[in-house]
């Protein structure tokens, strides 16, 4: 099935088509990579890619100003880079290494760099919108023109917490973004099976009065726009804000599941829509040259290797150092004498 | 603020430590802000935040929706970005509500990332008020144990505001366990405006020889009120931190003394006596003239009538008979 190019979407210039260009392509080279290194048992645990979902996690990121925070969670690896994680960091992560974010702590994508302004991924759906909440909470105390965006998949809505944290938003006012990941799945759980109301936008307006579109998740400019003008709604004092990013999962839930429950049909229906070849398609018919792109992609592929190379280098985590770090202030440095 | 007693002007209660604790903080430090349910123009199921909207305003006196693990996760997003939040949840029972938040996010996040989560949550913990089994429960033990989180349990006047004060300093998140039973009965002297009481250290309330009373909480006066029906050289160790642990005040402690009887009112295979027991078999065993003694409730949740509820909790009789009994064996 031929690919449709992404939609020309003016107000996205041609500098910022080329760096969702370039975070689409960082995260599928990398997942490839992480993958192999998985299925070769260089891995350990477990391995959850966004294959599918790039444009999605691109956009955040980039939508994103630099005093802005974000909490990810597992199928957004390319808003990690566009904060400014590298790829040698999460590489690192993944392999379990001392200099990891986590310290090998925590693998696969289940770490952040607070200092960038990305909270570290936890597994229990719908905690990180509140703490989303409280983070844009903490900028409309203080009167800074700063915004926290999380994710959402279908699973997280049938989550209490997360409707809890939608609630709060609401209440408070408060400068967050919610991005809706409608990849269709929870693990093998369509969406039919987890709620009634699949329009997960008119759930989030009716329920909530928190506006949402709906956009088209594989069509990267488009979904960059969405989020970009819910951001700057977010930013200007427009309350809570959000966006339906309709995907599809690609893989299964991790690399232990085949997704053999996904109807064709539905696999059909995407099988020309790859957020990748389709945001491609766009910069060619923006004119962009073959050779360009090239350039561009082995850019990124160097990128990728450089990083994992640089990730192997760094040591194992020393099992002297377990139980640093478990308060900010141990126990013994709060005895006053 | 509205007069709690009518007690000598230099004494006040429990609960007005507890609101003086939370104003000071608010004076000095502008990151801190409260939130919960009911606690601005009400002032809090208990009174533990009156006039503090009228003062603060409500940028700083947050009330919130009933959605504790909401605001508690909101609390936690907060402490990320620098602020210092003071949660109230309406009854300790209610943490079961956002033990998800705190477990899995307040409590692992420093271990994780290094990114410290500045978060103090208080509960009015306890019965003593029929309060029955949703509303009198001692759930700290859920906590004991938890690498990441620090549990304090006041049991006097002074450290329901220097322990609070020290929460709220401290990097890590905290759970302050206020004795409801205490908030309007234990009255003392004012502690002075910014006193701390430094965390995770126990304290001698009672110098004695003869046997060593290691309780917390509620069962501070009550250890004192028993030693001194008996007239006995038994001393009274307060551990107002119960996560972590001050382990070397309960082994000074049993050095001197060689016995000990544990009491809380959590029930008994909860709360923080059985890692105090674990903490003496292993590490104090050759100390010991007797087993060690342990007076708790049953394991049941707390019951309501009264004649249940006060044969359930740890009294100053119940108490006397335990001590009696360990210092006759």
């Amino acid at each position: 099935m031929p690919t449709e190019p992404c939609s020309d979407v003016l107000s996205v210039d041609a500098r910022a088509r080329v760096a969702l260009l370039r975070l689409v392509l960082l995260q599928r080279l990398f997942e490839e990579r992480g993958l192999a290194l998985y299925r070769q048992g260089r891995i350990a645990g477990s391995f959850y890619d966004g294959r599918g979902q790039e444009a999605v996690a691109a956009a955040a990121g980039l939508a994103l100003g630099p005093h802005d925070v974000v909490c990810p969670l597992n199928r957004e690896l390319a808003t990690h880079l566009a904060r400014g994680v590298t790829p040698a960091d999460a590489f690192r992560n993944f392999l379990g290494r001392a200099d990891s974010p986590t310290g090998g702590r925590d693998g696969n994508m289940h770490f952040g760099v607070p200092d960038l302004g990305v909270f570290p991924l936890v597994s229990m759906l719908g905690d990180l919108a509140s703490v989303t909440v409280g983070a844009a909470l903490a900028f409309r105390r203080r009167r800074e023109a700063r915004v926290a965006l999380t994710f959402l998949g279908e699973g997280a809505l049938s989550v209490g917490d997360t409707h809890e944290a939608l609630g709060l938003a609401g209440v408070w006012r408060v400068p967050a973004v919610f991005v809706l990941q409608r990849n269709q799945y929870s693990y093998s759980t369509p969406l039919a099976r987890q709620t009634v109301n699949t329009v997960l936008a008119e759930r989030i307006q009716g329920g909530w009065s928190i506006p949402c579109e709906t956009v088209d998740g594989t069509d990267a400019l488009l979904t960059y726009e969405a989020i970009k003008l819910a951001v700057e709604r977010a930013r200007s004092g427009g309350g809570p804000q959000a966006v339906e990013a309709v995907t599809l999962r690609i893989h299964g839930h991790a690399a232990h599941d085949d997704g053999r429950y996904v109807p064709q049909e539905l696999r059909d229906e995407y099988a020309g829509r790859d957020p990748v070849a389709r945001l491609l398609g766009r910069l060619v018919a923006d004119g962009v040259t073959a050779d360009e792109l090239d350039e561009l992609r082995a850019g990124v592929a160097a990128e990728i290797a450089a990083g994992l190379a640089e990730a192997e280098r760094s040591p194992p985590p020393d099992p002297a150092t377990l139980e640093q770090g478990v308060w900010a202030a141990p126990p013994r440095a709060t005895v006053v004498p | 603020m509205p007069p709690d007693h009518a007690g000598a002007a230099d004494e006040i209660t429990y609960l007005e430590a507890v609101r003086s604790a939370l104003a000071d903080a608010m004076r000095d430090d502008e990151r801190v802000f409260l939130l919960g349910e009911d606690i601005g123009a009400f002032g809090g199921a208990f009174g533990a935040t009156a006039g503090l909207l009228d003062e603060f305003g409500d940028a700083r006196v947050l009330d919130t929706p009933v959605a504790e693990e909401g605001f508690v996760g909101a609390a936690i997003g907060a402490a990320w970005m620098g602020e210092r939040p003071v949660v109230e949840l309406q009854f300790a029972d209610f943490v079961t509500c956002p033990f998800d938040v705190i477990v899995t996010v307040a409590a692992k996040t420093h271990w994780r990332s290094g990114q410290a989560i500045p978060l103090v949550i208080r509960m009015p913990t306890g019965g003593g008020i029929r309060g029955g089994p949703f509303h009198a429960g001692s759930p700290e033990g859920w906590f004991v144990g938890q690498p990441g989180l620090k549990v304090v349990c006041p049991g006097t006047v002074q450290d329901a505001y220097g322990l609070l004060r020290a929460a709220i300093d401290d990097p890590d998140p905290v759970l302050v366990f206020e004795h409801k039973g205490l908030y309007r009965r234990l009255v003392g002297p004012r502690p002075a405006a910014g006193a701390r009481t430094p965390l995770c250290t126990a304290a001698v309330v009672r110098e004695g020889s003869d046997a060593t009373v290691v309780t917390y909480g509620s069962g501070v006066a009550i250890a004192l009120a028993a030693v001194d029906r008996l007239g006995a050289d038994v001393e009274v160790l307060d551990l107002r931190t119960v996560w972590p642990l001050d382990r070397e005040a309960v082994l000074r402690s049993l050095e001197k003394t060689s016995r000990v009887l544990v009491q809380q009112e959590a029930a008994r295979s909860t709360g923080a006596a059985p890692h105090i027991l674990s903490l003496v078999s292993r590490e104090a065993f050759e100390l010991l003239d007797a087993p060690p003694a342990l007076h708790a409730p049953p394991d049941t949740p707390v019951p309501f009538a009264p004649e249940l509820e006060d044969a359930y909790l740890p009294s100053v009789d119940s108490t006397a008979t335990e001590l009696e009994r360990l210092l006759a064996y």
